[in-house]
Formats: C-alpha cells, sequence, structure tokens
C-alpha cells in the first residue's frame, strides 16, 4: 500500500516550571492511501500534540520537538520553511478541530467561507466556485444548500456547523485530514449523522483520515488501523477488527470495557483502576503498571519495547492477552 | 413506594430579549406541559439531546426556575407556595451536581472552601466541625484530606467533579439532580463517577434525578425515566419497560445511535436527518414530526397525548395511540412525503 504519512520517532517536550513534561515519546505513526487511521487514548496522553506535530502546528517554544522524519507523501516535510507548510496544509493537508464555532469565521457566510477554499487552492473563479460549494453541502447532507450558503455559522445549529467544517476539510481534495475529536462536542443522533458523513467524503474522495479521539466506540464504527496510546507512548497498533475481537494489551481492554454498553445486564460500571500518571512524573518501567492487573515484577523495572506479533500488529506489553482474555507467559 | 417528586403540567418559558426590529418577540418554549413523578430511593432518568430542556426542567424541580404554568412538589409541597426561608430550608434537601466540571468551581477556592460553601452559608457549624466533615466527604468521594488546600486548576476533570459531588452532599440531602454529570469526561472516567453515584445512593438512601444524552448510561443507572424532545416527553415510565419496547420513534432512534465497540452483531443504523427546531416555534402539532421517519400527515398540526399504554409505560405518538377524536385533516394518516420533513 502506498504511505500518505510516515511518522518516525516523534518526541515533544515541555519544560515547565514543574519540571520536563514528556508529552510524546518515540512516536511511529504509518497512514496509508484512502486509510483511515484512529488515534485513540484518555485525556493528556498526546493525541493532540501529535496530531499538531504532524501538521507543524505546534509553537516551539513552548514545545521543543525532536523527529527523525515527518514523510508526506513521499516529501520530508520536517524542515520546511512555514511558509511552505502553509501552501501543503491549504493543499493537501487539512484539519477538522473539536470546536466548529471558532474555526469558522463568524462575519462571513459559510458559502464565501467555502468558496474561498476553491478560489485560492483551485484558481476557480466566484461562480465556478459557488457551483462546487453547492455541491459540497449538498453531499454533507445540508438540506437547500444554495440558500443555506447564504448563511451566517451562528444561524447553524452545532451538527450542521461541524459538517460545514468538514465540507470546507474535503474542498481542496486533499491527501490528508486529521480530525481532532470531531464528534465529541455533538449529541448521539447527531454524532451518527457526522460521522456516516465523515466515512462517506473520505471514501468518495478517496482522502486519507487521522481520527483522534478518546472514544473506542467512535473508532469501531469508522477506523481500518488504530493507534492506542497512553501516556505519550503508543502501546498497542492494529487492524480494527483485530483489536476489537481481540486486544492484546490490558489498557486496551480497560478502555473497551469502560464503553457502556446497552446489551449489557450489570449495574455496575467498568472502570480502570486508578488514574493517568502525571505527565511530569511518570513511573518506572512500563507507564501502565500501577493500574494493570497482570503487572509483575519486571513490569515496575523496564519498560517494554513496542513488538510485533503477529501480521501488523503491535504491543508494548511484557505480557500481551491472547484472545480469552489470558497472559501469554 | 413513595412519591418524593411531583410535577404537574410544569411549563417553563423564557422570553426572546432584544432581537430585529421587524421580528416578532417570541417566548422560548423550554419546558411544555411535563407531569412526572419521582419515587422515593429510585433513580430517575431524563434523556434527550441537546437543547430539549433538560436543564430548565432540573432547575425547575429545584425551585431554581419558577415555573411559567404548572407546580412542583416535593415531599407533598408545593415548592412555589413556599415563603423564602421555609423554600431555603426546603432547598438543602435538594442539591445539584452540574454538566461542566471545569467551570461549575470557583477556581480561586480551595478544596476546603469549595466543599464547605454550603455549611458555611447554613451558618450552624463550627470551623472544626466543618473541616471533620469536609475531611470525611472527600474520603467518601474517594479523595484524600492532603486535598484540603489545593485549588480546581491542580485537579483533572474526574476529580473535580467528585469535588462537584462532594460539595452536593455536603448538607444531607435526600434528593440530588445530576446533570449530565460525565458528558465532559473521558470515557474511561465515566465508568469511575457513575460508580461513585451508584455506591453513595446506597450508602447515603439519596434520590437521584439523572439527565443524560447517553441510553447506555441511563440504562443502568435507572430505574424509571423519561425521554424528551423539544419540551416535551416523548416516552416515559419503567426503564426496563422502555428499554424492552420502545414505542416512541423518537427512543429508537435515540437507541439505535448509541455506538458501541461490538463487531459481530452490526446494527442497523438509523441516522435522523436534520437537527433539533427552534423552541421559539415549535411545530404546532407533534414536535417530533419534522424529523420522524413515520410521520403522518395528521401529525404536522395534531398534538399527540402522553397516554399509558401499560402499567408505568407512557407514550405521546399517534403511530401507537391513534389519532384523539378531534376534527382531523383530510388524509391524516398519509405519510409525509421525505422532502418535507427535513428541517
Ligand atoms: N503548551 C503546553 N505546555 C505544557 N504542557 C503541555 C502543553 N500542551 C500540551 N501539554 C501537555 O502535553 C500532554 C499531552 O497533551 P495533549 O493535548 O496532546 O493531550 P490529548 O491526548 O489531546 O488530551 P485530550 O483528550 O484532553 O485532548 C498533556 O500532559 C498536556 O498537559
Ligand atoms: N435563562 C434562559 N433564558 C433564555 N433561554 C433559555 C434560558 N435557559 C435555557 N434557555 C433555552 O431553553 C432551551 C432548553 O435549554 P436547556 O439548557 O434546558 O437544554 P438542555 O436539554 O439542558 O441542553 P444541553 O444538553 O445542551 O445541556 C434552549 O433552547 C435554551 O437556549
Ligand atoms: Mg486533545
Ligand atoms: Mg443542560
Amino acid at each position: 500500500m502506498k504511505q500518505v504519512l510516515k511518522l518516525r520517532n516523534l518526541k515533544v517536550v515541555f519544560p515547565t516550571s514543574y519540571g520536563l513534561i514528556r508529552a510524546v515519546e518515540s512516536v511511529d505513526l504509518d497512514i496509508g492511501d484512502r486509510e483511515c487511521v484512529a488515534l485513540v487514548g484518555e485525556s493528556g496522553c498526546g493525541k493532540t500534540v501529535t496530531s499538531q506535530a504532524v501538521m507543524r502546528l505546534l509553537e516551539t517554544p513552548p514545545a521543543v520537538i525532536r523527529v527523525d522524519s515527518i514523510e508526506f507523501d513521499g516529501q520530508e516535510i520536517k524542515d520546511c520553511s512555514s511558509k511552505e507548510m502553509q501552501e501543503i496544509r491549504g493543499k493537501d493537508m487539512a484539519m477538522i478541530f473539536q470546536d466548529a464555532m471558532t474555526s469558522l469565521n463568524p462575519v462571513m457566510t459559510v458559502g464565501n467561507q467555502i468558496d474561498e477554499m476553491y478560489m485560492r487552492h483551485q484558481g476557480d473563479s466566484k461562480k465556478e466556485a459557488r457551483e462546487k460549494t453547492v455541491r459540497a453541502l449538498e453531499l454533507i447532507g445540508l438540506p437547500e444548500p444554495r440558500a443555506r450558503a447564504n448563511s451566517f455559522p451562528h444561524q447553524l445549529s452545532g451538527g450542521m456547523r461541524q459538517r460545514v467544517l468538514l465540507a470546507m476539510a474535503f474542498a481542496c481534495m486533499p491527501k490528508l485530514i486529521i480530525a481532532d475529536e470531531p464528534t465529541t462536542a455533538l449529541d448521539v443522533t447527531i454524532q451518527a449523522q457526522v460521522l456516516k458523513t465523515l466515512r462517506g467524503m473520505q471514501q468518495g474522495c478517496g482522502t486519507s483520515l487521522l481520527l483522534v479521539t478518546h472514544d473506542l466506540s467512535v473508532v469501531a464504527s469508522i477506523a481500518d488501523t488504530v493507534y492506542v496510546m497512553y501516556s505519550g507512548k503508543i502501546v498497542e497498533k492494529a487492524p480494527v477488527k483485530e483489536l476489537f475481537t481481540a486486544p492484546y494489551h490490558p489498557y486496551t481492554v480497560g478502555l473497551m470495557a469502560a464503553v457502556p454498553r446497552l446489551d449489557d445486564e450489570k449495574r455496575k460500571f467498568t472502570q480502570i483502576p486508578g488514574t493517568v500518571p502525571h505527565p511530569a512524573r511518570k513511573p518506572s518501567g512500563c507507564y501502565f503498571h500501577p493500574r494493570c492487573e497482570y503487572a509483575r515484577e519486571i513490569c515496575r523495572k523496564e519498560m517494554p519495547p513496542l513488538q510485533s506479533l503477529g501480521g501488523t500488529r503491535k504491543v508494548r506489553c511484557h505480557y500481551p492477552l491472547t484472545a480469552g482474555g489470558e497472559s501469554h507467559e | 413506594m413513595s412519591e418524593i417528586l411531583a410535577l404537574s403540567n410544569v411549563s417553563v418559558h423564557f422570553p426572546v430579549k432584544g432581537g430585529l426590529p421587524f421580528f416578532r418577540r417570541g417566548v422560548i418554549q423550554a419546558v411544555s406541559d411535563v407531569s412526572l413523578t419521582v419515587n422515593q430511593g429510585e433513580t430517575f432518568g431524563i434523556v434527550g439531546e441537546s437543547g430539549c430542556g433538560k436543564t430548565t426542567l432540573a432547575n425547575a424541580m429545584i425551585g431554581m426556575v419558577k415555573p411559567t404554568a404548572g407546580q412542583v412538589f416535593f415531599k407533598g409541597v408545593d415548592l412555589n407556595g413556599l415563603a423564602t426561608d421555609e423554600f431555603k430550608k426546603m432547598r438543602r434537601q435538594m442539591q445539584m451536581i452540574f454538566q461542566d466540571p471545569y467551570s461549575s468551581l470557583n477556581p480561586r477556592f480551595n478544596v476546603y472552601q469549595i466543599v464547605s460553601e454550603p455549611m458555611f452559608i447554613r451558618g450552624e457549624d463550627s470551623e472544626e466541625e466543618m473541616k471533620a466533615r469536609v475531611v470525611e466527604l472527600l474520603q467518601l468521594v474517594g479523595l484524600s484530606a492532603d486535598d484540603l488546600y489545593r485549588h480546581p486548576s491542580d485537579f483533572s476533570g474526574g476529580q473535580r467533579q467528585r469535588l462537584g459531588i462532594a460539595r452536593a452532599i455536603s448538607l444531607n440531602p435526600s434528593f440530588l439532580v445530576c446533570d449530565e454529570p460525565v458528558s465532559a469526561l473521558d470515557v474511561s472516567i465515566h465508568a469511575q463517577i457513575l460508580n461513585l453515584l451508584v455506591e453513595l445512593q446506597e450508602q447515603l438512601n439519596l434520590t437521584y434525578v439523572f439527565i443524560s444524552h447517553n441510553l447506555a448510561d441511563v440504562k443502568k443507572m435507572c430505574d424509571r425515566m423519561a425521554v424528551m424532545y423539544l419540551g416535551k416527553i416523548m416516552e416515559s415510565g419503567g426503564s426496563d419497560k422502555i428499554f424492552k419496547k420502545p414505542l416512541h420513534p423518537y427512543t429508537q432512534a435515540l437507541l439505535a445511535a448509541v455506538l458501541d465497540t461490538s463487531f459481530d452483531e452490526r446494527r442497523e443504523q438509523i441516522v435522523l436527518q436534520g437537527d433539533i427546531p427552534s423552541p421559539i416555534n415549535p411545530p404546532a402539532g407533534c414536535r417530533f414530526w419534522q424529523r420522524c421517519p413515520q410521520a403522518m400527515q395528521g401529525c404536522k398540526t395534531v398534538p399527540p397525548d402522553l397516554v399509558e399504554v401499560e402499567e408505568d409505560h407512557f407514550v405521546a405518538c399517534h403511530l401507537v395511540n391513534g389519532f384523539p377524536d378531534v376534527p382531523l385533516p383530510e388524509g391524516f394518516e398519509d405519510p409525509v412525503p421525505k422532502q418535507d420533513s427535513q428541517v
């Protein structure tokens, strides 16, 4: 498979008054052509920092970044100037943020905002651009797209605004879209709409997608490949179906169990004991060991390597689980 | 089973202020004609999408907003008939946990000040008594005495929500409204907070009103529930009954929208079209008709009544109950064509 993104050995630290925060530690990430890759993990594990580093959107300082390679569409971009990056970001990479209201211009109609994308990046005339805008709005399921193009952001509901952002992100047919918690602020029914639209557009336009989220149920409904992140490190990587049918890392198992299910008759909610370590005071050995029910001596002492385990799967654990939930010897 | 709270035909309307001169001034019908009862010791769920009036209804329950019409009875007493000091006393038995743990705690206060504030306002306890009580409360919610002088900014979202809970139970309330207590938190923290609520309920004999837009949470937490849409109850009653046999198309759509992580049995997704219409001029008939996949012509103009279809299971839908005995438009049972129904 052709690679759209190849990230190698990304490290991001934030020096602060209360210590060095190692937000991202040696992360590798591969995104294939037309692939939807999800990056999941609890709040503070480094998802946003990773995705912003890929887009070269992190402010330095405060961030200090070390990376071996960011290969985007066959081109090394880690040393590109900010002007070159701006060019790439507008055309080949797009980002969808969590909060649609702050990413849209409040004093410009949504139609004009999308028109501008076409005019700037594809050199269309205003008229050509508007035709494309109307088609894009139709594609995202906005009723009466021609009339709605003249609405201002505040005249649309949250779900509509989020879908307008999708239309904008897809406008230039970028090679890669990074969506950071695109549905977290939305209601369940609207979330279903937006995810369905996102998946449909991604497949229709042949775009690759990096989806950042803490919600595994969102991942299950849309991703092809999943990276699970814990405290700045990748702890598991697997094709989505394999991850959900046979998770290897105890943390992945915990995250999955924490999603409440309708077909569960128990009254108690399943929880992962303890909390995420403070980013400036991470434990020795495996970062997850204080919360892990399988932890043994070696887990307290040594950080396990990210080992390959059958096919394309990877896991960072001294004692990965087998399909039955038993620990490997 | 005794009743602790009863709402009788409660409506809450907010005037629309300002606006452009050529717009007719209107009212926001945040809650319309809601009647329900909550029994002692149970958890009563309120579900619905953003803006459907859940928080407003909760505020009306504890007397924080005055209903435009209707009455709220707490332990048999009409809240709005009470004199101010009697109301204050009553209010101590009813507390609320808020939706947003990030903005609901005063950032300049330390933990001790935050948790002891309700006791401080009541003014019956000495400093020592308050301190002992705060330490006890912190332990109850899984924090420790070491945290006494830290500030909210030092805590994670889940820990802040624990502080909010400690504060809410500080005066030994019997009735607690939990307004989306986990919506702003990570999935992995959800379970911790909800388990804490269940434990506290058993230990302290609390009655909960639990507000949520996630039906999977409601299914685990609640004994009885109401599904709201645009200020009105669409379906209500025992949650076992509603989950076993959801009758309202809106309840069915909400159920279908719950994502889970199973790969074996992909459920059929009913993706609702459109968004919630504005509560300023809600549709005349059934408030859900514009998004209802099964809407009939009559649904546009004839409002459905909330009818008891089996014991403790109420539903407001013409599909289930048939049209009432009123003058009906021609072809009222014809389906509404698709392009009409999207908002
Ligand atoms: N500007 C900054 N200064 C100091 N620390 C920072 C800064 N930005 C991020 N961090 C830290 O880096 C770590 C990773 O943060 P990041 O925003 O990537 O988390 P996340 O996984 O996206 O979490 P969430 O789900 O809450 O969005 C956190 O511990 C955070 O406190
Ligand atoms: N004080 C107020 N003045 C005017 N309108 C209000 C006021 N409070 C609420 N509303 C309106 O009443 C409607 C119901 O709001 P409410 O906050 O009760 O919804 P909710 O169901 O709690 O939503 P969410 O899930 O987003 O918290 C909304 O349209 C809201 O804009
Ligand atoms: Mg983030
Ligand atoms: Mg609310």
